[in-house]
């Protein structure tokens, strides 16, 4: 049995564990995503933002 | 009688092929049975396969449908003659052929699309909660207020015995730096002689400083301080007498000054709010 | 006109008779017309569109904005979609504007606390707070008194009023530079130009005393005279303190000014792009999906021969 049919057979056939998959899922892309895409930004933009001169004027933190 | 036998053997025939007919109402009726009713003329089969000489086929008027003992009871549709088209560039590769089994493939393809479907629930999800949290974050306070709603006060700048008032959230806040002998006495009044009865370590966090929101607490008018019976302030409006830890000790007003929060960063600076 | 206007053009709709058979109903009012009239309306409608689109060539070539110089796009760092502003700069920018602009130029609309993370930290903004008097009261004894600035506080304005303002600067105003970058056509390509642009006057132009020629400023007379010069303050940072260098940098901080936002935008630009492109593609799968019975039916059609 492949592993779509597995998740298919035990989360996503039934209305409630489908809908508690989403909610869950949608927790951990929550984070996952805002990361990934904060790390995305920050290199795009290296050198330029203030986090990558903070340490010029704030040292020891 | 003989008649009625005579009908009936028709509509048999005609109750059988009802089982394996399938309606379809684009095409002209013609009579299941033979008998004798008027007929509908059908045009002569087109010579060309054109659109034009396909639509003239059609039937022209509403097609009625008479049912009766002796008159037509239903249209016959089936075809043998046609093959059924193939489908194969629209199926996925597990049900490719159309006669193996499909169940065992079955749970592998619907879980796919629901997959895919649940995928998009979870970023739409987060596309909501986002949207949702930009609106609802609109109504909190903004910026400018916030700023204005922590008020940063130097402690070295107040000599000791001295009550400085300043300007907090529009309410006057008192900064009281006490006494030894204050501290003594106020952490030495009796409980059960109080109104409002409160430890002097519960409303000071550190002894030496006191800070209070300068509205009485019986109708908002604002104490004066280092005055009154018990030495700390003295509501004008109305006599209430509160002692140096801003207990209610004499006068109408019910509870003890209030304490906003505070913090206090390092040995000089508070922060209040 | 209006009966022209109302004309439906091979418009059509599919109309579903009783029988239960489908087929284009048209609603065009053309038809009943004769070719000759159909040419005529042809003729008078094109005639009508040439007029308008004559006229408004014919507007736009008589305006007078033709004189000014439109300053170039300027490559700056922040020009991408998702690029955020250079916070060395906006930094540099602000001492640009503390040492400089802020002589004649208030910023009244921008608070120290504005600065926190951005350019500065938080002990870095409040120092520069306190560096300023704050008139605040009325105290106790109900009067006005000084006191150094705090994070709430805002840039001090050089002049109390716009009347001051015009009497120490020969009648022009200093604008307020909170949103000047918004406020002016150009943005920062524009104030780079303005800040480096100060030519001698061409011939034939003779300039009032007090006002100076820059041909980017609308008209080419400007109040304000040349700011920036090679080495007119240092950067606390080192980098070389050149006119250019100083003029790119006040613009990119005016820049953030007008638009605190500005990073926090094209974040969420990127965010909402991926996030969109990957929907885009599920809810197509979706559709697909759902209507595959339909758009994969096929007619077979077997006419009828006798």
């Amino acid at each position: 049995m492949s592993l779509v049919a597995k998740l298919y057979n035990n989360v996503l056939r039934r209305s409630s564990t489908y809908a508690l998959a989403i909610v869950t899922g949608a927790f951990f892309f929550e984070r996952g995503f805002d990361m990934a895409t904060e790390h995305l930004y920050s290199e795009i933009n290296k050198g330029k933002l203030w986090k990558d001169i903070k340490h010029n004027y704030a040292p020891a933190e | 009688m003989l008649s009625f036998v005579a009908r009936s053997a028709n509509v048999s025939s005609a109750t059988v092929a009802a089982t394996q007919t399938v309606a379809n109402g684009t095409k002209a009726l013609c009579p299941a049975v033979s008998i004798q009713i008027e007929r509908t003329l059908v045009p002569p089969a087109p010579q060309k396969l054109t659109t034009n000489s396909l639509t003239a086929s059609l039937p022209k008027t509403p097609i009625r449908a008479a049912a009766s003992l002796g008159g037509a009871i239903q249209v016959r549709f089936a075809h043998t003659d046609i093959q059924v088209p193939d489908f194969s560039a629209y199926r996925r590769s597990s049900v490719k052929d159309s006669t193996a089994d499909t169940r065992s493939s079955a749970a592998s393809r619907q879980g796919f699309s629901y997959l895919i479907v649940g995928s998009g629930a979870v970023g739409g999800a987060y596309a909501a909660k986002s949207l949702v949290g930009e609106f609802v974050s609109s109504m909190s306070a903004s910026a400018d207020v916030l700023a204005l709603a922590k008020i940063e006060v130097k402690l070295n700048d107040i000599p000791e015995g001295k009550n400085v008032t300043f300007k907090w959230r529009g309410k006057p806040l008192f900064i009281r730096h006490r006494t030894a002998a204050e501290i003594d006495a106020e952490s030495n009044v009796d409980l059960s002689s109080l109104r409002d009865p409160q430890l002097d370590s519960d409303r000071a966090q550190r002894p030496e400083w006191l800070v209070l929101l300068g509205v009485c607490t019986h109708l908002g008018c604002v104490p004066i301080a280092n005055s009154g019976d018990f030495g700390g302030y003295y509501c004008p409006c109305h006599g209430s007498h509160y002692d140096a830890s801003g207990r209610i000790r004499k006068g109408p007003a019910p509870l003890n000054l209030e304490i906003p929060i505070h913090t206090f960063v390092d040995e000089n600076t508070l922060v209040v709010g | 006109m209006a009966g022209v206007a109302g004309k439906f053009v091979k418009s059509g709709l599919l109309r579903v008779q009783s029988n239960g058979i489908i087929q284009q109903s048209h609603l065009s009012t053309l038809r009943e017309l004769s070719v000759g009239k159909k040419a005529g309306l042809v003729v008078v409608g094109s005639l009508i569109g040439g007029a308008a689109g004559l006229a408004y060539t014919l507007d736009q070539s008589v305006k007078a904005s033709g004189l000014d110089l439109h300053a170039p796009h300027f490559p700056w760092s922040h020009n991408g979609m998702f690029s955020s502003l250079d916070h060395a700069s906006i930094r540099r920018g602000y001492e640009v504007y503390k040492q400089v602009c802020s002589a004649c130029h208030s910023m009244k609309y921008l608070a120290y606390r504005n600065l926190i993370d951005v350019s500065h930290t938080e002990e870095e903004a409040k120092e520069e707070a306190a560096s300023i008097q704050v008139t605040d009261g009325p105290n106790e004894e109900g009067l006005m008194f000084q006191r150094p600035g705090k994070l709430s506080d805002r840039f001090p304005s050089p002049y109390p009023n716009e009347e001051a303002a015009r009497n120490a600067n020969n009648g022009a105003l200093p604008p307020d530079l909170t949103y000047i970058t918004a406020a002016r056509h150009g943005g920062e390509d524009y104030l780079f130009s303005l800040l480096t642009g100060y030519t001698d006057p061409p011939g034939g132009i003779t300039l009032r005393d007090g006002l100076y020629y820059n041909p980017y400023f609308p008209g080419g007379a400007i109040g304000m005279a040349q700011a920036l010069y090679n080495e007119l303050i240092e950067y606390s940072d080192g980098t070389p303190a050149t006119a250019s260098q100083m003029a790119k940098d006040v613009a990119t901080f005016l820049k953030w000014a007008a638009e605190p936002e500005h990073d926090d935008r094209k974040k969420m630009a990127l965010k909402a792009l991926m996030l969109f492109s990957f929907l885009i593609s599920v809810s197509y799968y979706w559709k697909r999906h759902k209507w595959s019975v339909l758009k994969t039916r096929k007619i077979v059609y077997k006419p009828k021969s006798e």
